[in-house]
C-alpha cells in the first residue's frame, strides 16, 4: 500500500560513534524532513577511518540476513526509499541487492539512490572486485546514482576527462536504466571551481544542469553521504532535477561552510585543523537542512552538447 | 554566514549515548537521538545492540554488543582524544560485564571533567518483572546510580535500588532519599501508579545545598502500551535539564513532550488499525519525526506541583 510505505528510507550504510559519516551523517537531515528512517548500520567504530586510529565492529553478511529476516517476519520490509552508501565485501554487495528487488517487489515504486562508493582521485578504496557487481547489478536497480569522477569511469569503463566525456558517460548510464545521473564534483574545469552535474532522463527527453562551485582548500569526510540523502529529500519534495540539485548543492555548501568556520575558530593560527574540528556541523546546520539558500544557480545544458 | 556559537557553548553539548538500536521503530538510541539533535546537541551513538526491531514485537533478530566491543570504540575514542563529552547518558544494557565497564568509563571521564552530567535510565524491569539479569541490580545500585547526576527509574526499579517497597508517595518519596544519600542529586519516577485511578503520577526530587525540592505532576493513564517513551523521557529530561538548568522547568516541558507525542502515536495507530481492531507493534511505534515542532517546543499543559518536605 503506498500510504504504508510513504517517506520511509531503508538506509545501508557505516555508522560511527563519534562525527559524522555513513548513516550518522544522512538520518538527521531526512528526519528532519520527515522520513522514517530505518537505518542498518554495516559497521559500527568509533570514529572515522581518516584520523587514522579507529576501533569497531563489521557487519557480516549473515548479520545482514538475520536483520532482514527480523524485518520480514514482522512484515517490515515497507520502504518507499533505499538508501546505499560504502559497502565492504562482494558478498555484502550481493546481498543487498537481492535486499532491493525484495523491496521493489513489496513496492514497485521504491526509489532507489544509490552512491556507489567505490574510491576517488584514481584509487579504489574498496576491494577490486566490487566494482563488476556495481556495473553489472547494483547500477541498473539504481533510479538514482551519485558517482564521482572516478566512480562514473569505472562503472561505465571510459575516461572522463572533460564535461562532454562525463555527459556521454552519463548517457550510457541512463542506458543501463538509472533514471538520475548526479555527478557531485568535477576536477576538469577552470582553476578554482569544480562543476557538478546533474542528468536525468525523462519522457520527454533528457535534461542535463551545470552548476560552478567554487573550490573550497579543504578536506571534508561526510559530505558525499550528505549529498546522496539531500539529493533524495529534495528529489522526492520538489520532483524535478533542478531545483533539488541547487537545493542539495546549497545544503553541502552551508554545511561545509559551517564546519570551516567552526574548524578555523577552534584551531591555532597556522596549524591545520584536526580530523575532530573538521567533523560536519550537521545538527548546528538545522536550520539550512530545512531551508537551504540557493545561491549557486544551475544552469541548463543544451541539448546540443549531449 | 550564520553567526556562530562560542567554543565552550559547543563543547557544552556533546552527548554519549549508550543504548540499543533498532532498524525499524523507535527504541533505545532510535528514541533518543533525533529529539537531542533538535535540542542542539551533538549526539554520539554506541548502539549496545543493534536488532531488526524492538522485543515487543515477539520475533526479532539481531546483533549484541559484549563488554570486549564495547571496550573497542571506548580505546578508538580514546586514542583520538575524543572521550570529550559534556553529558552522558545510558539506556538499556544488558550485561553485567558491559555495564561494569561503561561504569569505569563514567568514573574515567568525570576524572577528566568533573562537569561531567550522566543521566541514567536504570533499565531493570517493570510491573514486578525483569527484563535483565538480576546480577545487574548490585552493580547499578553500587557502582552506576552513585555517579549519575539524574536518575530515572520506574516504580519497579526504585524498589530494586534502594531494597524498599513503594506503594505510596511516601513510600518513593522515603526510597528516592535512599538515593540521595549514595550521591545522586536529581531522581526522577517518570511514571507511577501511586496516584489516584486513572492517573499516572510522575515524582521528582533535587537535592540543593542540603534541602529537597520535590514535584508531582499527574498525567492521565491511557488504555495502550507504549515503547521507548522512557527512552524519550530520559533524553528530553537531559535535554530540557541543560538547557533550563532547573528540574521544575525541565520536568513540565518533557511531560509536555511525552504527552503529545503519545497523543499523536495514538491516534495515528487507532486510524491505522482501523475501528474496533488492537493496533500492531508497527503502528504503535512513536511518531517522534512527526513531532519535531512539539519536541522543540513543547506546549506544557500539566504544571509541576512543588511538594513539600515531610
Amino acid at each position: 500500500m503506498a500510504g504504508k510505505c510513504e517517506k520511509r528510507v531503508l538506509s545501508i550504510q557505516s555508522s560511527v560513534v563519534w562525527g559524522y559519516v555513513g548513516n550518522k551523517t544522512a538520518a538527521f537531515p531526512l528526519q528532519m524532513h520527515g522520513f522514517d528512517v530505518s537505518p542498518i548500520n554495516t559497521v559500527q567504530f568509533s570514529n572515522h577511518t581518516e584520523y587514522g586510529h579507529f576501533r569497531g565492529q563489521v557487519l557480516n553478511d549473515t548479520d545482514l540476513d538475520d536483520l532482514v529476516a527480523g524485518l520480514r517476519t514482522n512484515n517490515l520490509l515497507q520502504f518507499s526509499h533505499v538508501l546505499t552508501g560504502y559497502i565492504g565485501s562482494r558478498s555484502f554487495l550481493e546481498k543487498v541487492a537481492d535486499v532491493i528487488k525484495e523491496l521493489r517487489n513489496n513496492n514497485p515504486n521504491l526509489t532507489y539512490v544509490c552512491d556507489p562508493v567505490m574510491g576517488d582521485g584514481g584509487h579504489l578504496y574498496v576491494p577490486a572486485d566490487l566494482v563488476e557487481p556495481y556495473r553489472n547489478t547494483i547500477v541498473p536497480l539504481a533510479d538514482i546514482l551519485t558517482p564521482n569522477q572516478f566512480e562514473l569511469e569505472l562503472l561505465t569503463e571510459r575516461k572522463v576527462t572533460n564535461e562532454h566525456e562525463a555527459l556521454e558517460a552519463m548517457g550510457r548510464l541512463h542506458d543501463k536504466g538509472v533514471g538520475t545521473v548526479v555527478l557531485s564534483s568535477t576536477d576538469f574545469a577552470t582553476e578554482g571551481t569544480l562543476v557538478a552535474l546533474a542528468s536525468t532522463n525523462k519522457e520527454s527527453g533528457r535534461e542535463v544542469y551545470r552548476i560552478s562551485i567554487p573550490k573550497v582548500d579543504a578536506t571534508f569526510v561526510g559530505t558525499g553521504d550528505l549529498f546522496a540523502c539531500s539529493l533524495l529529500t529534495w528529489l522526492h519534495r520538489d520532483k524535478e532535477i533542478k531545483s533539488a540539485f541547487e537545493k542539495t548543492v546549497a545544503t553541502v555548501q552551508a554545511v561545509m561552510a559551517r564546519t570551516l568556520t567552526y574548524a578555523k575558530e577552534n584551531t591555532s593560527l597556522g596549524t591545520k585543523p584536526g580530523m575532530a574540528a573538521m567533523e560536519l556541523q550537521l545538527v548546528q546546520s538545522k536550520a539550512d537542512i530545512e531551508t537551504p539558500v540557493v545561491t549557486l544557480q544551475a544552469t541548463k545544458v543544451s541539448q546540443k552538447s549531449l | 554566514m550564520a553567526t556562530h556559537t562560542t567554543n565552550s557553548d559547543e563543547l557544552d553539548c556533546r552527548v554519549l549515548s549508550i543504548q540499543s538500536s533498532v532498524v525499524y521503530g523507535y527504541v533505545g538510541n532510535k528514541s533518543a537521538t533525533f529529539p537531542l539533535q533538535i535540542l542542539g546537541f551533538d549526539v554520539s551513538t554506541i548502539n549496545s545492540v543493534q536488532f531488526s526491531n524492538h522485543t515487543g514485537y515477539g520475533k526479532w533478530k539481531g546483533q549484541v554488543l559484549n563488554a570486549e566491543d564495547v571496550s573497542d570504540l571506548f580505546e578508538g575514542l580514546r586514542l583520538n582524544n575524543l572521550l570529550q563529552f559534556s553529558h552522558v547518558l545510558t539506556g538499556y544494557i544488558g550485561k553485567v560485564s558491559f555495564l561494569e565497564k561503561v561504569g569505569q568509563t563514567i568514573a574515567e571521564m568525570k576524572q577528566c571533567n568533573p562537569d561531567l552530567m550522566f543521566v541514567c535510565d536504570p533499565v531493570m524491569g517493570d510491573n514486578g518483572k525483569f527484563y535483565v539479569p538480576q546480577e545487574l541490580v548490585p552493580v547499578y545500585r553500587d557502582q552506576i546510580v552513585p555517579q549519575a547526576d539524574i536518575v530515572t527509574p520506574n516504580q519497579f526499579e526504585l524498589e530494586q535500588l534502594t531494597d524498599m517497597k513503594v506503594n505510596s508517595e511516601e513510600e518513593a518519596f522515603a526510597a528516592i532519599e535512599k538515593l540521595h544519600q549514595s550521591g545522586t542529586k536529581t531522581v526522577v519516577l517518570s511514571s507511577s501508579s501511586l496516584g489516584s485511578n486513572g492517573v499516572l503520577l510522575c515524582l521528582a526530587s533535587t537535592a540543593v545545598n542540603g534541602n529537597r525540592q520535590r514535584y508531582r505532576l499527574e498525567m492521565p493513564k491511557l488504555d495502550a502500551i507504549f515503547v521507548g517513551t522512557g527512552d524519550l523521557f530520559a533524553a528530553s529530561l537531559l535535554g530540557w535539564s541543560h538547557r533550563d538548568g532547573e528540574l521544575k522547568a525541565a520536568l513540565e516541558k518533557t511531560i509536555a513532550t511525552l504527552q503529545a507525542v503519545i497523543k499523536k502515536t495514538l491516534a495515528y495507530a487507532q486510524k491505522a488499525a482501523g475501528p474496533g481492531n488492537k493496533p500492531t507493534s508497527a503502528q504503535m511505534e512513536l511518531r517522534l519525526i512527526q513531532s519535531k515542532s512539539i519536541i522543540e517546543n513543547p506546549s506544557i499543559e500539566i504544571r509541576a506541583e512543588n511538594v513539600p518536605q515531610s
